[in-house]
């Protein structure tokens, strides 16, 4: 099993795929930061409780790893692809609408940037 | 005025049923914002009453914020008339709401907007799982949903901590329960279980 003793001893990707369950593993905390803002921002308290923080990140990880299980098994077969993923939420209303806009917002940006690129080769630049 | 919650389903734009008279208009919003405010002003959206109330403070403290009133429900609609104009009309709605928000409701909605799963380390734990490499659209699709995902868990959460009579901060016991119910509508994928129909 991991050993805590020694805190400078990294322990990266470890049982990062772990199983489906809440995995109460000895794993590096990978998104503490970035999670206690997210959680403010949704609603909870300014400062959360380490302890929610740290389940939240367990589920995280979990819904990853299972996206992308899923996504590996769907499509294009071995490869974690966008379509995927927008596939997949299509039952879940607030996840759909997020992934299909960023997607379409990648598609205007595609566009946009194609463009520009092809005005700028007519002025020879 | 009603619960709700910010969800912010969809990104920039969303439908925002606004209250009629908009309420708390006497604090200075930040500069950033000051564009936003004044965007309004212009157009005389806002009603804005005679002269700033000077700052009690109250609102920003914790201990006496009440959780509804700082969430509103954003739906969103599939709209066909001209695409422009309702996302200019979207648009305009959020001016006219970040514009009436509280200095608190402010930080927090900053807040909201800016958080982020740090891409390296996401891009690094999909591609553990997936052992192959990945793109980076696939990295942010994944970031996107997995923050509206934490965001999903939240506000059950909090649901069931009102509900049981406590406050915030919010305990690992009301993110557990929020995950029960969550995967009982069927929005928290994982379960390779099979659903007993008849027993």
């Amino acid at each position: 099993m991991a050993d805590e003793e020694d805190p400078t001893f990294e322990e990266e990707n470890e049982e990062i795929g772990g199983g489906a369950e809440g995995g109460q593993g000895k794993r590096k905390r990978l998104f503490s930061k970035e999670l206690r803002c997210m959680v403010y921002g949704f609603g909870d308290d300014q400062n959360p409780y380490t302890e929610s923080v740290d389940v939240l990140e367990d589920l995280v990880i979990e819904f990853v790893t299972e996206m992308t299980h899923k996504a590996m098994s769907i499509g294009r077969q071995g490869r974690v692809q966008v379509e995927d993923i927008i596939f997949l939420t299509r039952k879940d209303p607030g996840k759909f609408a997020r992934v299909k806009d960023l997607f379409t917002m990648n598609e205007e940006l595609k566009r946009a940037r194609k463009a520009f690129d092809e005005a700028n080769y007519d002025y020879g630049s | 005025p009603g619960k709700g919650r910010v969800t912010g389903v969809s990104g920039e734009g969303g439908v925002v049923p606004l209250d009629p008279s908009p309420s708390c208009l006497d604090r200075i919003p930040r500069d950033r914002f000051e564009e936003l405010r004044k965007a309004c002003d212009e157009e005389g959206e806002l009603r804005r009453q005679d002269g700033p109330r000077p700052r009690a403070g109250e609102e920003a403290d914790s201990s006496s914020r009440p959780p509804a009133a700082k969430r509103r429900k954003v739906a969103t609609k599939g709209k066909r008339p001209g695409k422009q104009a309702v996302d200019e009309l979207e648009a305009q709605k959020m001016r006219t709401l970040v514009s009436s928000m509280s200095q608190e409701q402010l930080d927090r909605y900053e807040v909201y907007r800016r958080s982020a799963f740090p891409k390296a380390t996401m891009k690094r734990l999909i591609q553990t799982v997936a052992g192959s490499t990945v793109s980076q659209n696939t990295v942010i699709a994944m970031s996107g949903v997995a923050k509206v995902f934490v965001g999903q868990v939240v506000e059950e959460a909090l649901d069931v901590c009102e509900k049981w009579g406590e406050t915030p901060p919010l305990q690992p016991k009301h993110m557990r329960e929020a995950v029960r119910r969550l995967r009982s509508k069927g929005q928290i994928p994982g379960s390779k279980h099979k659903k007993i129909l008849f027993f």
